[in-house]
């Protein structure tokens, strides 16, 4: 579970994040709204990667900033900055199992789960990561996440940067995950019917504040689209 | 046309994000070059006299023919590590409606803009026209300035030449430097002497003036031959990177050393993949062999201990600070990844202790041989080494965490200042300085071997210390790590 109290985060005197009171228990969970509303600054304040001005982010009742015992079950991919440009996919899959205990008989297995997601263009490339295409890096960064069997993932954007047969078994492979066991999936995403169709609870975020906050029914997406139509 | 290049650069400079910085490097780089241009004109003027002094009574002219090729050897080394590629981000042009010869030429007529094509003149100029027009007249001053010019320029062609292969393949900028290495060792050791060959060389020139011209083909071949070899490499794929299948590697020997090990491999596979660390590793091994400058037997006999101290900081240190100066600024791309990865920060910084611990050990190992010149150096080697290993280490590590400025690893070392702040300036001044400090007490007080030994003695304790300092060193990292990567995120 994850815990928000009183945090705020302001950059030159514009708030990017500023959020009195937020829980976020299991299930798959949005993030909506406009460039700019702060979702990849909550994120990262989230995974202590940002300094908030006041207020804590408390992960399974912990202090993020003060424990680093959330690095143990969190996963997360928000932009090529998580990635290692100079490691082929391989060796940065072998490098971030290895730091979550997993042999490479693991690491072989689950990725052998994911040869219909990487299409035939990540593994045994022969490239750097750096020289992938960036939806495909995308791909990398998200199998490292499933790599890891987390208890939280954290996904910036995914569905922007992938194909649309990837999208669809995105949202496949997120759906069996949330089934397989409980755990926390938070998704921010511009794309209002790929998120309604795959979260179970939304929140709409606008100027960094949290404004809206929903259970996922029928009526989710006309309420989502009129409210991004003015 | 090369009119409207020309203008597009000049726009490129000025309106590129860095721009305050990039004019205020240049204004010190063109205060460097006005400082080098009236060193090398007073030199210049003044090489008749030094010159005589150095001779004592004998003729000046073999001893400054002597010179010449010296210079010209120097001047190749000072060339490959100072002199810019002339880039213009040709992306954009290659597809519109210009000549493949056009971009050619202009790259290889701005890259001429360059102070080393004229400190040849500045310095030989005067004494050519002086002594040597004096004693041979006039058309024999004219063929050496024209030998002299020739040469300047078959340099300049031939360093951007190797220059440009070095990108392609590796193998050149090794080639090049065991090149270096080898006339420098066959100088040292008298297999063979420059000297002798540059003397008999141009005093040839002298008799058979006509010979000129052998230089002067050779300062155009060399124009041709950059000319073609661009001309051939025009393509995207040339221009960007080389291609080729690129393999998974596991350094089994790090393996032992559990997760501090998987991050050293990290590390290490950062310095062997990428150009600007690569290049740092390259320039850094040649550094190895300053001993040779500072390890001269005259130095040993007198006991000149600060010349040795200095020497062996150099040769055993270098490739820590080289790398340690960027410590953790090389990871700025990934550092986001790193620091929400599953490592604790403790077992990250211990990982970069131990890095540096294992380049400056390979360096001491190494430099080990100079012992063969005398067994003194043996402890001064000794005592240097274990101040790297801990004093030097730790405080690269505390200089590391505060440093915000991020690295684009993909770019060249030299003239690169991405990077760099005030932290990296004072970085090996700060280590050369804390030192000074702790020998030079003891030479004044007692001698120099004491001093010598305090510098051992204290690096060991501080060695023996080190989970101690770690433990500082990580409060630090805490509390500077917001800063260091919202630094690092901005390109």
């Amino acid at each position: 579970m994850i815990t928000i109290n009183n945090l705020l985060k302001t950059y030159s005197r514009k708030i990017a994040v500023d959020i009195a009171q937020l829980e976020i228990r299991n299930g798959i969970i949005g993030l909506v709204g406009n460039n700019g509303a702060g979702k990849t600054t909550l994120f990262r304040l989230i995974l202590d990667l940002v300094k908030p001005d006041r207020g804590e982010v408390l992960s399974n009742e912990k202090d993020i900033s003060k424990n680093e015992d959330w690095k143990n079950y969190t996963a997360s991919y928000i932009d090529e900055g998580f990635l290692i440009p100079y490691l082929t996919p391989e060796e940065y899959f072998y490098f971030v199992g290895k730091l979550h205990n997993r042999t490479r008989a693991n690491v072989d297995e689950m990725l052998s789960g994911l040869t219909a997601f990487f299409d035939g263009y990540v593994l045994k490339s022969g490239k750097y990561i750096r020289d992938l295409s960036k939806g495909n890096q995308f791909k990398v960064g998200i199998a490292a996440c499933l790599i890891q069997d987390p208890d939280i993932m954290i996904l910036d954007e995914p569905f922007a940067n992938l194909d649309p047969s990837s999208q669809i078994r995105l949202i496949q492979m997120v759906r069996e995950l949330n089934k397989k066991k409980p755990m926390i999936i938070l998704i921010s995403s511009h794309d209002l019917n790929h998120i309604t169709e795959v979260c179970t609870r939304i929140l709409l975020m606008e100027k960094g504040l949290i404004i809206k906050d929903f259970q996922t029914s029928s009526d989710t997406l006309t309420e989502l689209e009129d409210y991004f139509r003015v | 046309m090369i009119y409207t290049l020309l203008q597009h650069q000049w726009k490129s400079f000025w309106r590129s994000r860095s721009a305050g910085r990039n004019v205020a490097m240049q204004i010190i780089i063109g205060f460097f070059v006005l400082y080098l241009s009236g060193v090398a004109i007073f030199l210049g003027f003044s090489l008749d006299k030094i010159l005589s002094e150095v001779s004592h009574g004998h003729e000046v002219i073999p001893v400054f023919l002597g010179l010449i090729l010296y210079y010209f050897s120097f001047d190749i080394i000072m060339r490959f590590i100072m002199q810019d590629l002339p880039t213009l981000a040709v992306l954009p042009y290659l597809t519109q409606n210009i000549r493949r010869n056009k971009l050619v030429r202009f790259l290889n007529v701005r890259s001429l803009f360059s102070i080393f094509i004229f400190l040849p003149l500045f310095i030989f100029l005067p004494f050519i026209i002086s002594v040597i027009g004096g004693k041979y007249g006039s058309m024999i001053s004219l063929v050496m300035v024209i030998s002299i010019f020739s040469l300047a320029f078959f340099n300049h062609f031939l360093v951007l030449f190797i220059k440009r292969k070095t990108i392609l393949s590796q193998w050149w900028l090794i080639g090049f430097f065991l090149a270096i290495i080898l006339v420098i060792l066959a100088d040292y050791f008298q297999i063979f002497s420059l000297r002798n060959w540059s003397v008999s060389l141009f005093t040839f020139v002298i008799k058979v003036p006509t010979f000129c011209i052998v230089f002067l083909s050779m300062a155009i071949a060399s124009w041709y031959n950059n000319s073609g070899f661009l001309r051939n490499n025009f393509y995207l794929e040339n221009l960007e990177k080389s291609s080729g299948e690129k393999k998974s590697a596991d350094y089994n020997w790090l393996q032992r050393f559990g997760t501090y090990g998987d991050l050293m491999a990290i590390d290490i596979k950062l310095i062997l993949r990428n150009k600007r660390p690569r290049t740092l590793l390259l320039l850094s091994a040649i550094f190895l062999f300053y001993g040779f400058l500072f390890f001269k037997p005259e130095f040993v006999d007198k006991n000149r201990f600060g010349q040795l101290l200095l020497g062996s900081f150099i040769v055993t240190s270098m490739f820590m600070i080289s790398y340690g100066q960027f410590v953790f600024a090389w990871q700025s791309l990934h550092f986001d990844g790193l620091m929400a990865g599953n490592n604790q920060i403790k077992t990250y910084i211990k990982s970069k202790l131990f890095l540096l611990i294992i380049f400056s050990t390979i360096s001491f190992l190494l430099s080990l041989l100079y012992g063969f010149i005398s067994w003194k150096l043996i402890p001064i080697l000794i005592a240097t080494w274990l101040f790297n290993i801990g004093i030097h280490a730790v405080l690269t590590c505390f200089i590391g965490t505060r440093s915000y400025k991020g690295i684009d690893l993909s770019k060249g070392a030299t003239f690169n200042y991405q990077g760099i702040g005030a932290a990296q300036w004072l970085y090996s001044l700060i280590i050369l300085v804390i030192g000074v400090a702790i020998y030079l007490p003891f030479v004044l007080l007692i001698n120099a071997w004491s001093g010598i030994a305090a510098l051992g003695i204290l690096g060991l304790i501080c060695f023996i210390m080190q989970d101690w300092w770690l433990d500082k060193i990580v409060i630090q990292f805490q509390k500077n790590k917001y800063k260091m990567l919202e630094g690092f995120r901005e390109k």
